[in-house]
């Protein structure tokens, strides 16, 4: 079934091709200077910040000559808009400083931190959607039954857990009690899949299931909307099995409001890694942005949030590109705006 | 060698009174081959060797030494790789560049040093065979041993010496320890083994400043030809430097060539970085790594439950202090910091804040340990109301004074202290309204520009020498005097001190400044926390450093 969906939906991209192309252009027109608008808020944000760099960098014995000394050597001492240029001038080539506390660039430790954070919300994001999907369907059918209280219950209690308090119980039950999975850690997934796996699970867990909450909603929601709609009931009139309603008519439906609500919540769970990433010692971007934050260190803070931008823009492109795939409407109106 | 192989060596420390005859020594060692072929149990060992006329403290003395010789019987075991944790990310490898302690935690392992620390922060020959000093103490000869090499295969020579010192003396070296360099005038090669400095004038803790990591001898050659030290630092040290990843891991291996034979015993070595301390507590008690010695105290009971781990403490220089800006009245005035410091119950703040892991600090800043201590007991454990107050009345608030305590939110030690301060002060009639700030802020706002009127602080002196622990506290305008302290007769008294002749005279000095620090309160000593070391059960021969610095590792081993 979801092959001939797919391939419906494949031709119906092809015939309306050109107006495609228009919405893709458009995205991708406003991605730069969205980026760009994105950084300077990002600088004035970092520098309003109250806290010297210098100062935190060379902590509790530094002497007014090594202040001096560090701005100096760092470009500090300099007005605000100089360094932003600087560092935006710099940036466009690739190259984004070097870190003030360990004094190593900043653009290959980046890129090396991306795959851990990558994999880290996409394992989360799917563990959201396993909980999200099939719960919120669940609901929807069951609508203002038994089972549709329980899981709307749980949907309630799972967003009022903070992420970080659940990865600690995590800890305590399966690493420091029972002696399941390691109590944080990180190997490549190329080098050793097993055992990135074990490591990447109570992140991915503590992530997933905070994010499904608001997933599970809207599935739910969107689905009772769609259920109650005059095309379902005209697909059961017409003696279509239950199966092929579900599937072919309500969940793809159900699914575009989803996806939106979905990309937003990528974004989300983007910023839930910084914590979660710092418990569970994943190297990822999430703890290099709280260490940047923590040693006001602003170079690996400016890369590390762009790097987030970037991908958090890029997300939410691709999710445009789907939904207007799902729902041709869609197509239509963006591009015309 | 460490005298704690001997177990005589501690006895005689421990009981001058009663020295051990040859006839007792003979019986105790019958009692000590007994207990080790498990004949008699500790509890009858100590009973006997009490008859024997040892104190109950010696014979436990000699229990503990006995353990680590029973260690010592277990010949050392090459292999394995130790995983050791640090909250810290180190600030370069370069010894002129690394201003930051994980930096020197890494340099120690990787480079080598004229002399070197022992555990009880006693220099001793490294690199140097023998030394050399003139009778007015202002030439110091150092003969090198011969054959020792790089980690790129050159021999270290006298040259390389010369070129390392003359490398931090160097104007705009950007050194941050050039206090420590700056009575050297001269360094001269005298041959290729042998190796003289010339001082301006006579310096105290000379050899201890040969022992710091800053201080070591880098290749001259390579780093002439243009090679990165701080990218790949090339040393002569028991372990080679493999990798780091910044923020995340470094990584070293066996150095096979290194000139102690067969050390170090592990094959390699990897420094997790790991900066939230709680998530480091977890991966030692968890296995995921082995070492660490960032334990804070509140998770010590659970180290010390958890069966596969040892847990290790030691006295170090961690002090924790008070201090009362002296530019703000009614802080100003000495009677009322005195009134400040005898308010405060120290053992309750090693009980509330160092879960009873510190030693309250009585009298002056340097520590039991060392052989500067001046034994003045100045403040009652418990605290002394009745005579805050008395001080208080003399210096005309007999009511007491409002006054405001601010403190660093990130150093949950001082967090925990701050409650107990304040209740202290509150009782003796002052009102101090405490107001936190998180660390970045706390530098910029509060510490580097002295604007507050208490603060409290803590600082590890690497040195363990006295005028290391004195001078940073007490003299005018250091970078860690942000309480302004400044007297002219205690900078004299340092400065005497730091070039007297004999330790003798030294000692007498740092009594004298000890007893000027506790009249005049330049600041307020509260706590000594002690080093809180958690490793796992198979690492054997480990013996922490009262400097916190980690060079004894190359002397460790995992059991088969």
């Amino acid at each position: 079934m979801p092959r001939t969906a797919g391939a419906a939906a494949a031709l119906a991209a092809t015939k309306r091709r050109p107006a495609m192309f228009r919405l893709i252009a458009l995205r991708f027109a406003i991605f730069v200077p969205t980026l760009f608008a994105a950084s300077i808020v990002l600088f004035i944000a970092i520098n309003v910040v109250p806290g010297s760099a210098a100062k935190a960098a060379l902590g509790i014995d530094a002497t007014a000559q090594a202040i001096a000394r560090f701005e100096a050597q760092y470009g500090l001492d300099r007005p605000l808009h100089v360094q932003y240029l600087d560092w935006f001038g710099k940036a466009l080539k690739g190259d984004f400083g070097t870190s003030f506390q360990n004094h190593v660039p900043v653009g290959p430790e980046v890129l090396l931190r991306l795959p851990v954070t990558l994999e880290l919300a996409a394992l989360a994001f799917l563990i959201a959607n396993l909980i999200a999907v099939p719960l919120g369907a669940l609901a929807a059918f069951h609508h203002q039954r038994k089972t549709d209280a329980a899981i709307t219950f749980l949907a309630t209690v799972f967003g009022a857990i903070p992420n970080f308090w659940l990865a600690t119980l995590l800890i305590l039950v399966f690493a420091l009690t029972l002696r399941w999975l390691p109590a944080g850690g990180y190997a490549p997934f190329g080098a050793k899949p097993l055992t990135n796996l074990s490591q990447m699970a109570m992140p991915a867990v503590s992530l997933g299931v905070v994010s499904s909450a608001l997933l599970l909603r809207i599935m739910r929601t969107a689905m009772i909307e769609v259920l109650a709609s005059d095309y379902i009931r005209t697909a059961f009139a017409k003696g279509a099995t239950r199966a092929v309603v579900i599937w072919r008519h309500a969940i793809r439906n159900a699914l575009i409001p989803y996806l939106t609500v979905g990309a937003v919540e990528f974004g989300f769970l983007f910023g839930g890694v910084v914590i979660i990433e710092d418990i569970f010692l994943l190297p990822g971007i999430g703890s290099l942005v709280l260490v940047g934050i923590i040693n006001r260190d602003y170079p690996v803070l400016l890369a590390a949030a762009l790097v987030v931008t970037v991908v958090v823009l890029t997300v939410n492109m691709l999710v445009d590109i789907v939904a207007s795939l799902l729902d041709p409407r869609q197509v239509r109106a963006k591009a015309a705006t | 060698m460490d005298k704690s192989h001997e177990p005589f060596a501690g006895l005689a420390r421990a009981s001058p009174e009663r020295p051990i005859d040859a006839e007792r020594a003979a019986e105790l060692t019958t009692l000590i081959d007994r207990l080790r072929a498990g004949r008699i149990d500790r509890r009858s060992f100590l009973r006997r060797s009490c008859a024997l006329g040892l104190s109950l403290a010696a014979g436990q003395m000699l229990l503990g030494a006995l353990a680590t010789t029973a260690a010592q019987d277990t010949a050392p075991r090459r292999g394995g790789t130790l995983v050791a944790g640090f909250s810290a990310d180190p600030a370069g490898f370069d010894p002129v560049r690394g201003p930051s302690g994980m930096s020197h935690v890494v340099i120690e392992q990787i480079y080598s040093t004229l002399m070197a620390l022992d555990p009880d922060a006693k220099p001793y020959p490294e690199l140097a065979e023998s030394y050399d000093v003139s009778a007015d103490g202002l030439q110091y000869t150092f003969k090198l041993r011969p054959g020792v090499l790089f980690h790129n295969g050159d021999e270290l020579t006298a040259e390389d010496v010369k070129f390392s010192f003359d490398r931090l003396r160097a104007k705009d070296s950007g050194y941050s320890y050039g206090a420590q360099v700056e009575t050297i005038a001269g360094v001269e090669v005298i041959d290729k083994y042998t190796v003289q400095f010339k001082l301006s004038k006579r310096t105290g803790p000379f050899l201890i400043y040969m022992a710091f990591p800053g201080s070591s001898i880098v290749p001259k050659k390579l780093v002439e030809s243009g090679h990165d030290l701080n990218a790949t630092p090339i040393g002569s040290g028991p372990f080679k430097f493999v990798s780091y990843q910044p923020r995340t891991a470094i990584k070293f291996e066996r150095n096979a060539t290194y000139f102690q034979e067969g050390k170090p015993y592990f094959d390699a070595m990897e420094y997790r970085i790991i900066s939230d301390i709680t998530a480091l507590t977890n991966a030692v008690t968890s296995g995921e790594i082995n070492f660490s010695n960032e334990i804070p105290p509140k998770d010590w009971a659970a180290v010390q439950s958890n069966p596969d781990l040892v847990g290790v403490t030691l006295e170090g220089s961690r002090y924790n202090w008070l201090l009362a800006n002296t530019t703000k009245p009614p802080l100003d005035n000495p009677k009322v910091r005195q009134a400040v410091a005898h308010a405060i119950d120290r053992e309750a703040l090693v009980k509330g804040a160092f879960f009873g892991q510190a030693t309250p600090i009585l009298g002056g800043v340097v520590p039991q340990w060392n052989w500067a201590y001046a034994d003045i007991q100045y403040f009652k454990p418990g605290g002394d109301p009745a005579a805050a107050k008395a001080l208080l009345a003399e210096a005309g608030f007999p009511d007491g004074f409002e006054t405001s305590m601010t403190i660093a939110s990130s150093f949950p030690a001082q967090m925990a202290m701050a409650p107990i301060i304040q209740a202290n002060l509150a009782a003796v009639g002052i009102k101090a309204k405490i107001g936190t700030m998180e660390i970045p802020r706390y530098w910029d706002e509060v510490w580097s520009t002295s604007n507050f009127d208490i603060t409290t602080m803590y600082w590890l002196s690497p040195l363990a020498d006295p005028d290391d622990f004195l001078t940073n506290n007490y003299k005018c305008d250091m970078a860690i005097n942000v309480q302004k302290y400044c007297s002219k007769a205690m900078d004299d008294l340092l400065e005497a001190a730091k070039t007297a002749a004999t330790e003798a005279e030294r000692k007498e000095l740092y009594r004298q400044v000890t007893q000027l620090s506790l009249d005049e309160m330049g600041q307020v000593p509260l706590v000594n926390g002690w080093l809180l070391i958690a490793h796992a059960k198979a690492l054997q021969n480990y013996k922490p450093m009262r400097t916190g610095f980690l060079k004894t590792l190359k002397d460790a081993w995992f059991a088969g």
